[in-house]
């Protein structure tokens, strides 16, 4: 069987007629940690979108391959149910619903099976010890009154429980403490093996002093103009990202 | 030529609160409004005569009142097609068993015995104009609590009845409430004393089932002193290509330190114009919580109301109003502030979809002696799609200068970015959606005793059948 | 001058003035602020000149004549009944009027230094009946402050209806100050066309007159239009203020903002009316609206009805309005540090004030309201 397991070819993306992806190739194989770095406005958030098929994002051109099939027309759930996953930059609210009710439905709907609700408990229960979130949110609106690190707790708590096989991580680090940077990697540590991969969107080297990545990317204006290892990630940290351009 | 009215109604399927049954009466008045017809309904009633000169004395007025001049069109309705007075073919019973077999088979449809038998201290389930079963626990009658149908109470309580009857709402007040004092029939009246608190809610069950007939039925309840009190009012009735009225009146007494929280689920076919008044008179220190949820009739206009008349008494209103295609639902609270240091706490959530107009009507009234009163309001309004409409007009009315009052109204749409991060974690489009509605009425559902609960979901989602996605 | 559209007493009952856009509950009496006793027999001339300055040569400033095409601005004015503050009223500054100016920013013109307009009372011109154009062309932007007051005790009467017209992309900035006399009677009606891109921002100052009714209608007609008004009050003794404001959002992406603050003293009566209204088609639009009055005496009367209308469902509406006393806190705070109880409100409620008497550019104009504020809230 083929290790690979997503790969884009040629993407291209507009939102509102501006074109921000012009031209993106990426081959990702199971057991790989990919990190895309960029500055502000390189497209790295775009890419996030369109991988999950947000309404506002268009594909002008280019294909997403994930497991042998095109799927750039499927809907955010089907590409849940097929096992992708994006931990959002800006978590959405939802009053009155709670994360429980909430994660136990989507865990239903990816799995295809009614979860029973005992085994559901004690799963969430153990996911939310390992990344150090209190109980009590299990009953609390989703996203509702939460810090910015708790939401992104939240965030992979819920890739904790839903085990997808391609998790893409949106700055996911971005505004979070030390010890939250600790956390999250431990959990993306704990989830990933051999038959998984994940894209991990960030603009700072922190999270990489806790999870090595096997490839790092630089994306400028749309494109990935340079793929290296891990010590490219340490090379822009001293030379930001100037001397990468054309 | 004469002009044809006909009634246009739409309707969703509505499973069992659509189950007709034939109609069988003992007695029915005549269509329309005269002194011989009230006098008929009142005999036939076998009222004391102070009973009959009110019920005559409020068609008068009901003459003299225009309709209001704001809310929904009403030119629609006219009374002089409508059965004001229909007895079922059956007695007042204490047993279900004794109901004839086909009212019963509608209110156990319905899930009431099965609701009196799990959760409830007492049922009252009324059929057309009279009530056809009452009762309650034991203990609670050992503690001299009353809960009883209104026309057994004028006989056994009559001092009682005619010292509050219609006292909280004066048949002048407007012209269904004079229509009320002209026609009513049936309801409920309970009497908690002193000191007596009721830990499991008593229920009325209101049951319009024949066509082109109306519904007036009165609830008095009076919370003594130091006494506690849930109430649960459920109403509904079948489709029918005719218009059907409800102008019920609900008046509602709680007296120093007592509280009374009032729970309703209206869910009336779309043939129903609904004109409901309630209002509590709150004494020192007492509470009145009301619940409310308005989901069904053609037209509704239901404002309760409550008089914080003593010092530091509260009132609490949770609402929620969904409107769905050929409904306009102008619903809101009244609050009049009357005594210093009291509060009130409004909290309403509307729906509009497929054309329907959801309105929030509501008043706030601090006088001049209420200082020290606090209020605050909060409005939200969903607009399922931009067929429909939603209005919010609140009125703020403040005549002294120590108080704490907000007011606060939102309107807008499911967020697109919400839906999105649902559907990313597996969850599908239409999905989404229910959650998020149900999300946003959650902070009323809560409010409501488990049953009622399922029963609101379950009516928000056979309202969202078919119009999402 | 026709006699007949004039008011005598006979037709007091008929004098209902800013109704509100939706009705309700009649007992409430809020339906529409009630003038009694009105006549007017006929209106005479007023003689002084109201252009107090105006940037010369930039941008075009007449007596009014009606010699200019509005037409997109007069279709407001097919039914009377809904534009300005009553029917009577606003057929009265329509057509017979006795001052007012027009002023027309051409294409492209974008002018800072504002035109200044002062129209005053006095025993020899105790009436004002003034109707002003502003037209602002193509991408101008132009600046217009009004000062209606009186330069003696004689009871005042001001009736005036203000129409912009602000063409795409223009910005109109109109400011109205109003200190006229405690004997005075203030009816001011404005409305507004707002075309693609443009922006009118209104700023209202009423600090005067025994009743003043005040009625704003800006309509947000073509995309991405956007509106604000900002408004403070002050009313004292048993003086009263009636504000009727409605935003009409049809255009799609279009933007409104209303902010009100005001103080009520002694037996003073208020009435704020604000409307949102979304129309269909008009998606993406947001609006919002804001209303903060503080009571000073227990015998004031404060009224708000803030109404938000809406048929479109992609929009984002919101209101506030909220009442009550001055922070206890705020004002413990200030009277440690020496102010006196009066000083110390008075602080207070210029800090609400402040960020909407800054909006005034002309700084003797700051001056004096800043004067006026003092003198209303200082005195015994």
């Amino acid at each position: 069987m083929s290790n690979e397991l997503l790969k884009i070819n040629n993407l291209s993306a507009k939102v509102e007629d501006k074109e921000i992806l012009k031209g993106i190739n990426l081959e990702i194989k199971k057991g790989e940690i990919h990190v895309i770095m960029g500055p502000n406005g390189a497209g790295k958030s775009t890419l996030a979108s369109i991988l999950m098929s947000h309404p506002n994002y268009e594909i002008t051109d280019g294909e997403i391959i994930y497991q042998g099939e095109i799927i750039n027309n499927l809907s955010p759930d089907e590409k849940a149910k097929k096992g992708i996953f994006l931990s959002f930059q800006y978590p959405e609210e939802v009053p009155g619903l709670t994360v429980e009710s909430f994660l136990r439905a989507a865990k239903s709907s990816v799995s295809n099976e009614q979860v029973r609700l005992m085994e559901f408990k004690k799963n969430l229960k153990e996911k939310m010890d390992l990344l150090k979130i209190g109980e009590d949110y299990a009953k609390r609106y989703l996203n509702v009154g939460f810090s910015g690190g708790e939401k992104k707790k939240n965030e992979i708590l819920q890739m904790a429980m839903l085990e997808p096989t391609l998790s893409i991580l949106d700055e996911t680090d971005s505004g979070l403490d030390v010890d939250a940077v600790k956390i999250v990697s431990q959990g993306v540590k704990m989830l990933a093996n051999n038959s998984n991969a994940f894209i991990i969107i960030t603009h700072h080297k922190k999270i990489l002093d806790y999870i090595k990545p096997d490839f790092v990317h630089v994306l400028i204006d749309g494109k990935i103009i340079k793929t290296s290892d891990a010590s490219l990630a340490d090379e822009i940290e001293i030379k930001g990202y100037e001397w990468l351009k054309i | 030529m004469e002009k044809r009215n006909k009634t246009y109604v739409e309707d969703v399927n509505r499973g069992v609160y659509d189950i007709k049954n034939e109609v069988r009466y003992s007695y029915k008045s005549d269509k329309g409004l005269t002194p011989e017809i009230i006098k008929a309904i009142s005999k036939e009633k076998n009222e004391p005569k102070w009973m009959t000169d009110f019920r005559l004395k409020s068609l008068e007025v009901y003459h003299k009142l225009d309709l209001p001049p704001w809310g929904p069109d009403l030119s629609e309705l006219n009374m002089e097609d409508i059965v004001t007075y229909i007895r079922p073919d059956t007695k007042m019973n204490t047993s279900w068993d004794e109901v004839p077999e086909d009212i019963k088979k509608t209110f156990d449809s319905l899930g009431i015995p099965e609701a009196e038998r799990a959760a409830l201290a007492g049922v009252g389930a009324q059929y057309d104009s009279e009530v056809v079963y009452h009762s309650i626990r034991e203990e609670l009658t050992a503690q001299g609590v009353i809960y009883t149908d209104i026309e057994t109470a004028i006989k056994e309580y009559e001092d009682i009845v005619k010292e509050y009857f219609m006292t909280c709402v004066p048949p002048k007040d407007h012209k269904f409430a004079a229509l009320h004092g002209a026609v009513w029939s049936g309801g409920s009246f309970v009497y908690v004393p002193e000191g007596v608190n009721v830990d499991i809610p008593l229920q009325s069950y209101f049951r319009l089932n024949a066509p082109g007939a109306g519904q007036f039925e009165h609830t008095l309840i009076i919370v003594e002193k130091g006494a506690s009190l849930h109430f649960i009012e459920g109403c509904s009735a079948p489709i029918h290509s005719v218009i059907n009225i409800h102008a019920g009146c609900v008046e509602l007494f709680v007296k120093e330190d007592a509280s009374l929280r009032y729970s309703t689920i209206e869910n009336w076919s779309r043939n129903m114009y609904n004109l409901n008044t309630k209002r509590a008179i709150v004494e020192k220190n007492g509470t009145i919580e009301w619940v409310s949820g308005s989901f069904g009739s053609k037209v509704s206009m239901l404002y309760p109301m409550s008089i914080l008349r003593g010092e530091r008494a509260k009132a609490e209103f949770t609402g929620i109003t969904f409107a769905g295609k050929g409904q306009h639902l102008d619903t809101g609270t009244k609050v009049i502030h009357a005594a210093p240091h009291t509060s009130s706490n409004i909290n309403t959530k509307s729906i509009s979809k497929d054309g329907g107009i959801a309105i929030y009507r509501g008043a706030v009234k601090i006088s001049k002696n209420a200082n020290h009163s606090k209020s605050t309001v909060t409005c939200e309004s969903l607009m399922l799609d931009s067929k429909s409409k939603s209005d919010t007009i609140p009125v703020i009315d403040i005549m002294n200068d120590k108080v704490d009052l907000g007011h606060e109204a939102k309107i807008g749409r499911i967020s697109e970015e919400a839906i999105f991060y649902l559907m990313s974690r597996g969850i599908s489009e239409e999905e989404a959606k229910a959650m998020i509605v149900r999300g946003f009425v959650e902070p009323i559902t809560k409010e409501l005793p488990l049953e009622y609960a399922v029963e609101m979901n379950n009516l928000i989602n056979l309202e969202l059948e078919g119009t999402i996605g | 001058m026709s006699k007949e559209v004039l008011i005598t007493k006979n037709d007091t009952k008929s004098l209902k003035l800013n109704k509100l856009p939706v009705i309700t509950w009649r007992w409430l009496k809020v339906n529409e602020f009630n003038l009694k006793d009105f006549k007017l027999e006929n209106i005479p001339a007023y003689n002084k000149n109201s252009i107090n300055s105006h940037p010369v040569d930039e941008i075009e400033v007449n007596i009014i004549d009606n010699s200019v095409e509005y037409l997109e601005i007069e279709k407001y004015f097919n039914s009377l009944d809904n534009v300005g503050v009553s029917q009577e009223f606003t057929k009265m500054a329509d057509s017979m009027y006795n001052c007012g100016i027009q002023i027309i920013a051409s294409k492209n013109k974008k002018v800072s230094e504002p035109v200044f307009l002062r129209y005053s009372t006095d025993n020899k011109n105790p009436m004002i009946v003034d109707q002003n154009l502003i037209i602002a062309e193509e991408n101008s932007t132009i600046t217009v402050i009004i000062d209606y007051t009186s330069d003696d005790s004689t009871p005042g009467f001001h009736n005036g209806m203000t129409k912009i017209y602000a063409k795409d992309g223009a910005i109109v900035n109109l400011i109205k100050l109003q200190t006229m006399n405690d004997t005075s009677l203030n009816l001011d009606a404005n409305i507004a066309y707002i075309g693609h891109g443009a922006k009118v921002n209104n700023v209202s100052l009423e600090l005067g007159s025994d009743k003043s009714v005040v009625s704003y209608i800006n309509n947000l007609e073509k995309d991405t239009a956007e509106s604000n008004l900002d408004s403070i009050y002050l009313v004292d003794n048993s003086r009263l203020i009636d504000m009727n404001y409605l935003m009409n959002h049809f255009g799609r992406r279009t933007i409104s903002n209303i902010n009100t603050y005001g103080a009520l003293k002694d037996k003073s009566k208020k009435t704020f009316k604000g409307t949102l209204d979304f129309k269909r088609g008009s998606s993406l639009s947001k609006g919002s609206e804001e209303e903060y009055a503080i009571l000073l005496d227990k015998d004031v009367k404060s009224d708000a009805i803030p109404l938000l209308l809406c048929e479109e469902e992609d929009v984002e509406g919101l209101h506030a309005a909220s009442a009550g006393r001055i922070d206890e806190n705020k004002l413990f705070y200030l009277m440690s540090r020496g102010f006196s109880e009066r000083e110390a409100k008075k602080l207070i409620i210029e800090s609400y004030f402040r960020p909407i008497i800054d909006k005034i550019p002309l700084s003797q104009l700051r001056k004096k309201v800043e004067n006026h504020i003092e003198n209303r809230l200082l005195k015994i």
